[in-house]
């Protein structure tokens, strides 16, 4: 079997690469797929403490590069989920210690064994970008609704469209806030797509629990109530082709509405 | 193993483990749950032994997770005086008389049968002809701060007594209390006047990865006294690493994310968070020392020990009181002794 290569980018830094490589690996896992989760961001590594994996680290991507261990030592199995492995960066060095060719390699070999194989890349588009893509046949462009996000964003995208191996790029429109985009404080989703022109994968609200998530070194995908790891579940589902429809994001505002309600009754009682 | 849920914490029964090793296994599998957290838990032990020191261990584990222990039921007596001398409350429960009467939800309850009289009865408090050289013996190490290997050196010839740790290597867990060596000697130490003591506290599990040292490397026992020591005075942060051929002193911290290798010992002054390899030339005489062990992995010659995932909060909060902390190789597995001070 031949599985995915999704290569998770944006441009620009902090806007949710690692947090969503993190969850929509779990949530794929969580299908029943075998997924690995490769961290490139050389020097500045974190998906391993979102996963929480930090404890287990032995081996990383440069030590099998640098041949002093197999690819199958270095992969770390998830905690919870066995069809979840990470194959970490290594803290101790930078990019250059990884070439595009080399990680296409590794990318190449782990595809054959497992269904999805997703590369979390650094921010900028230097070397480590290059690496990160290398081995891709898939995108996911993460941004958030902020111009400078945006501005980056479109730049990656035109980056990647002269790749040619990438036959697919899609967009995460991370951090939403409804309420800032009826008061016209925000972009709306509309306008980003409208701006971007790339297919939508999934919009994500924003959410406080993901930075307790992030702390505890669980993604929020398993988080059953969780508004975001309901949305990133279904990103999951619309990779693996499902139509699942976009949440309704407003959804909130009933549940406000309906407690004022409640209050205008009790008014009305006194 | 089976978990019983009461009005505001949980019965956790380990009635059924075979030994120790088992009984930590399950507890620390049982306290990864969520659920647990900063609960009350009840403590079902069933007929094992637990020295003071291992039962210390299991209440320093649940401790760790914001829970605390409300009281434990045993039948052994050795686990009653343990408890006894720990402060920790014994209480019969049948399966009967279940919820309400059992925690002590109105403070220092009725139910708890703490025997006071144990504690005198049980704890050694000197035991006349031997104790005296064995102190002695036991403390002159100390003075130069070179105190297990003398230690285990001398110990090891009270090795006769049965071994219950076999069953270790069925379970990852790697570090557990093989301290019913030790144990006579502790209370001979506590016994006597302001010295220094070990307490051996469990926290890290024993990683299964293939070969790790250096290729050609073999496994050696060399005095490291002998070798020269790289003196630091800075704070290593994420992504820093120091390897040296020889010890490693550090006055400040170690930040999670850096790396310090030494062909010796490795010695913080501070708090040790990030990965921390002794001997990685295969010296298992090597040792890690630090103000405070919150390495996230330590690796001493040819054994990786991963943090226990309870314990997994990468930053500790500075304090003046710290207990400083050793990890070294003992029977094949890394074990941390804090550095008590018994007044």
């Amino acid at each position: 079997m031949a599985g995915r290569v999704i290569v998770i980018t944006s441009g620009k830094g902090g806007v949710g690469k690692t947090t969503t490589s993190a969850n929509i690996g779990t949530a794929l896992a969580k299908e029943g797929y075998k997924v690995v989760l490769i961290d490139t961001d050389l020097g500045l590594r974190n998906l391993d403490l979102l996963l929480g994996l930090e404890n287990r680290i032995v081996y990383t991507i440069v030590d099998v590069i640098e041949e002093r261990c197999k690819l199958k030592q270095a992969l770390v199995k998830d905690k919870k989920n066995p069809n979840l492995s990470l194959l970490a960066a290594a803290q101790t060095r930078d990019k250059s210690a990884v070439n595009a060719e080399q990680l296409k390699e590794i990318c190449d070999k782990l595809k054959e064994k497992n269904d999805f194989v997703l590369v979390d890349c650094p921010a900028g588009i230097e070397q480590g970008f290059q690496n990160a893509i290398a081995g891709a046949s898939e995108a996911i462009v993460v941004t958030t609704p902020e111009m400078s996000a945006i501005r980056d964003a479109d730049r990656i995208i035109g980056l990647l469209n002269t790749k040619e191996e990438i036959t697919s790029t899609r967009l995460l429109l991370n951090r939403v806030r409804p309420n800032l985009i009826k008061n016209n404080e925000m972009m709306s989703v509309d306008d980003v797509v409208g701006i971007l022109e790339i297919p939508l994968l999934g919009i994500i609200p924003e959410d406080t629990g993901i930075i307790t998530s992030t702390n505890k070194g669980e993604p929020i995908v398993n988080d059953e109530h969780s508004l975001a790891g309901q949305a990133y579940r279904n990103i999951a589902k619309r990779t693996l082709g499902e139509e699942v429809p976009f949440l309704d994001l407003d959804e909130p505002k009933g549940i406000v509405a309906k407690i004022k309600n409640v209050f205008a009754k009790l008014k009305a009682k006194v | 193993m089976e978990k019983g849920f009461i009005e505001n914490g949980f019965i956790i029964n380990l009635s059924n483990s075979k030994n120790t090793n088992q009984l930590v296994y399950e507890l620390s599998n049982i306290m990864e749950h969520p659920d647990v957290r900063g609960k009350r838990v009840c403590l079902k032990l069933g007929n094992i032994d637990l020295k003071q020191s291992q039962l210390l261990s299991i209440k320093a584990l649940i401790e760790a997770t914001d829970a605390g222990i409300a009281f434990i039921d045993t039948t052994s007596e050795q686990t009653e005086a343990s408890a006894a001398s720990l402060g920790i409350m014994i209480s019969k429960m049948s399966d009967e008389m279940q919820s309400d009467s059992i925690i002590p939800s109105a403070p220092e309850g009725e139910p708890v049968v703490v025997k006071e009289e144990l504690v005198t009865e049980e704890v050694p408090v000197s035991e006349p002809e031997e104790s005296d050289s064995v102190a002695e013996k036991v403390v002159e190490p100390y003075a130069e701060t070179e105190p297990a290997s003398d230690l285990t050196g001398l110990i090891n010839t009270t090795e006769g007594v049965e071994d219950t740790y076999t069953e270790a290597s069925e379970h990852e867990l790697s570090e557990i209390i093989p301290s019913e060596r030790f144990e006579n000697e502790f209370e001979r130490l506590a016994a006597s006047e302001g010295l220094i003591s070990n307490e051996e506290i469990s926290k890290y599990i024993l990683l299964d990865t293939g070969e790790v040292l250096p290729q050609g490397a073999e496994e050696h026992s060399t005095d490291t006294k002998g070798l020269p020591t790289l003196y630091l005075s800075q704070t290593l942060r994420s992504g820093q690493t120091v390897t040296y051929e020889g010890n490693i002193l550090i006055i400040g911290d170690a930040h999670p994310g850096s790396e310090i290798i030494a062909e010796g010992d490795i010695t913080v002054w501070g708090i040790l968070g990030g990965i921390a390899h002794a001997g990685y030339k295969g010296n298992i005489n090597s040792k890690v020392r630090a103000l405070k062990l919150n390495a996230i992995q330590l690796r001493i010659a040819g054994l990786y020990a991963r943090r226990n995932d309870t314990l997994n909060v990468p930053y500790v909060q500075k304090t003046n009181e710290f207990i400083p902390e050793e990890a070294q190789i003992e029977d094949g597995k890394i074990v941390i002794y804090k550095k008590l001070r018994r007044d």
